[in-house]
């Protein structure tokens, strides 16, 4: 936890009454690998800023398989932001990948807080926006680029991520066939 | 809910029947799986031929099949490894058998979460074939650089143990005909003996593993390819002592020309008795996750063809699994 406020603290001056509710509204947790937080076709309150380990979040198609929507690393927010914006049951899967500790919020409660500390509002909309400005890359970036060239901005993306994933999750994130994604690990060794 | 129902022993068009039954119920250790696929295997054929009545005694009417892919629906009380929404596959154990139906209760130790990359109609094809190839060369020993033959590389159990062995570093033989040499070549197998225009016992000698799927000859010829102190599993051939005790057959002798081949070339023969075990299954779907295991279907049918699957499946012509998309 304090490891989120000291990056808060970087965005504002955060009164110790703020502090205090931000501890009043979040739990930390120790999870073990494989453990799942949001599981496709719940209800979705919480969400969660990751201390240390891997998650992914993920959506099964309807034959079953997964598609891979984000990996989240140390300093990353990761919930079903779908089923929290519109209170529909969870599109998403979000899982551990490896052991990890999260900070655990009630999503409305965090949503919130801007009412009761209006510090928050720039923040959350600075937040806001650069949660948009990530999502149009990853967009843009699968209609226009290579996969090779996709490969290359997720290694830069989310370092030393390839020993905690299995390559059928990186594949199913990047799109392509594992076999692609073999082929193109290959490619970059040859060269 | 729907299910396609044993009636009676005999022909396949006469045999098979949809019922409206109730839901089953859940006991304590149960998940209650919804089926999105379930796949069809040669013993769901030979159990409404009515070949296996004397070993395996099952009640009229009976849902037919054993393997399932589908989603937890409810789980019993003693069940703390799946929740409700899991992706799930499963060769259902004997006394739950029933895998063409809407739903089905399955113990939940015979359960394992789906792998993540395929679909529910290939993981369907995979929990009875996967089983019984990965308990086999288990029960083999099979370690790195082992010589092993696989008996029929094109069927359902030969094709994913060609595939496992690879996985465990292993030299791979395996027989197949003509028409099948560049697919099960293409599933890793190292050598891949035509039976046809081939004599495999000049090719495949002094091996440390023989896995026997087609019986007959086959299990005694095995001793003539199989090195000393090397073993020969079984799946379809003469039981072992050990497996005959177990099915309460406890003065069972092994076939004097099997026991006298054995001893001759000291070498072992043992039967496996596929069981149902999920933790088993959790291990396959890492391997599939991975890709050292691809399933192989040859066709998939709707659940209102489940008739004509088996009828397909009749013809053993098959080249990979049969599955029916039951939702």
């Amino acid at each position: 936890m304090e490891d989120l406020i000291k990056k808060i603290k970087t965005r504002l001056i955060l009164s110790p009454e703020a502090e205090e509710f931000l501890y009043s509204i979040s739990k930390e947790k120790t999870l073990r690998k494989g453990e799942v937080l949001i599981r496709q076709g719940q209800v979705v309150k919480n969400t969660f800023f990751v201390s240390a380990g891997c998650l992914r979040s993920y959506c099964t198609d309807k034959n079953g398989k997964e598609n891979t929507l984000l990996f989240a690393i140390k300093d990353w927010w990761i919930s079903d932001y779908i089923a929290i914006h519109t209170d529909e049951l969870a599109t998403l899967t979000v899982e551990c990948l490896t052991e990890s500790k999260v900070i655990e919020f009630n999503a409305k409660e965090l949503d919130g807080i801007h009412s009761l500390f209006p510090e928050f509002e720039p923040y959350q909309r600075h937040n806001l926006e650069r949660h948009v400005v990530s999502l149009h890359r990853r967009i843009l970036n699968q209609l226009q680029l290579s996969a090779a060239d996709r490969y290359d901005l997720f290694l830069k993306q989310y370092p030393e991520i390839e020993q905690n994933t299995r390559n059928f999750h990186i594949a199913s994130y990047l799109g392509i066939t594992q076999q692609s994604l073999s082929r193109i690990r290959a490619e970059k060794v040859r060269k | 809910m729907k299910a396609l129902q044993i009636v009676s022993y005999g022909e396949i068009k006469d045999s098979l029947v949809f019922n409206e039954l109730s839901k089953p119920a859940v006991q304590s250790n149960d998940v209650l799986i919804e089926v999105k696929a379930a796949a069809i295997n040669p013993i769901d054929k030979s159990i409404i031929l009515g070949n296996l009545q004397g070993i395996l005694p099952i009640p009229l009417p009976s849902t037919s099949a054993y393997d399932v892919s589908g989603i937890v629906l409810e789980k019993g009380d003693g069940v703390s490894n799946f929740e409700i929404g899991d992706l799930v596959y499963s060769r259902v154990p004997q006394e739950q058998m029933g895998t063409l139906a809407e739903y089905v209760a399955v113990d939940s130790a015979a359960v394992s979460k789906k792998p993540g990359n395929i679909s529910f109609e290939e993981a369907a094809s995979i929990p009875l074939a996967g089983l019984t190839a990965f308990q086999s060369l288990e029960a083999a020993g099979i370690k790195k650089d082992d010589r092993v033959l696989i008996h029929a590389g094109s069927g359902g159990v030969g094709s994913l143990a060609i595939q496992y062995a690879k996985a465990q570093g292993a030299f791979v033989y395996t027989t197949t005909s003509t028409t099948n040499l560049a697919w099960v070549k293409a599933l890793g197998a190292d050598r891949v003996i035509d039976y046809k225009t081939e004599d495999y016992m000049s090719i495949a000698k002094d091996v440390d593993i023989v896995l026997d799927t087609l019986g007959q000859n086959y299990s005694l010829e095995s001793f003539e390819v199989v090195k000393q102190g090397g073993i020969v599993i079984s799946v379809v051939g003469p039981l072992d002592e050990a497996s005959a005790k177990m099915l309460g057959m406890s003065d069972y002798k092994l076939p004097e020309a099997l026991a006298k081949a054995s001893s001759d070339r000291k070498a072992d023969y043992k039967f496996i008795l596929m069981h149902p075990n999920g933790a088993h299954l959790n291990e396959i779907k890492s391997l599939i996750e991975d890709e050292k295991i691809k399933p192989i279907i040859d066709k998939v049918y709707p659940f209102s063809e489940s008739v004509e699957a088996f009828t397909h499946l009749a013809t053993g012509r098959a080249k990979g699994k049969i599955v029916v998309k039951v939702s």
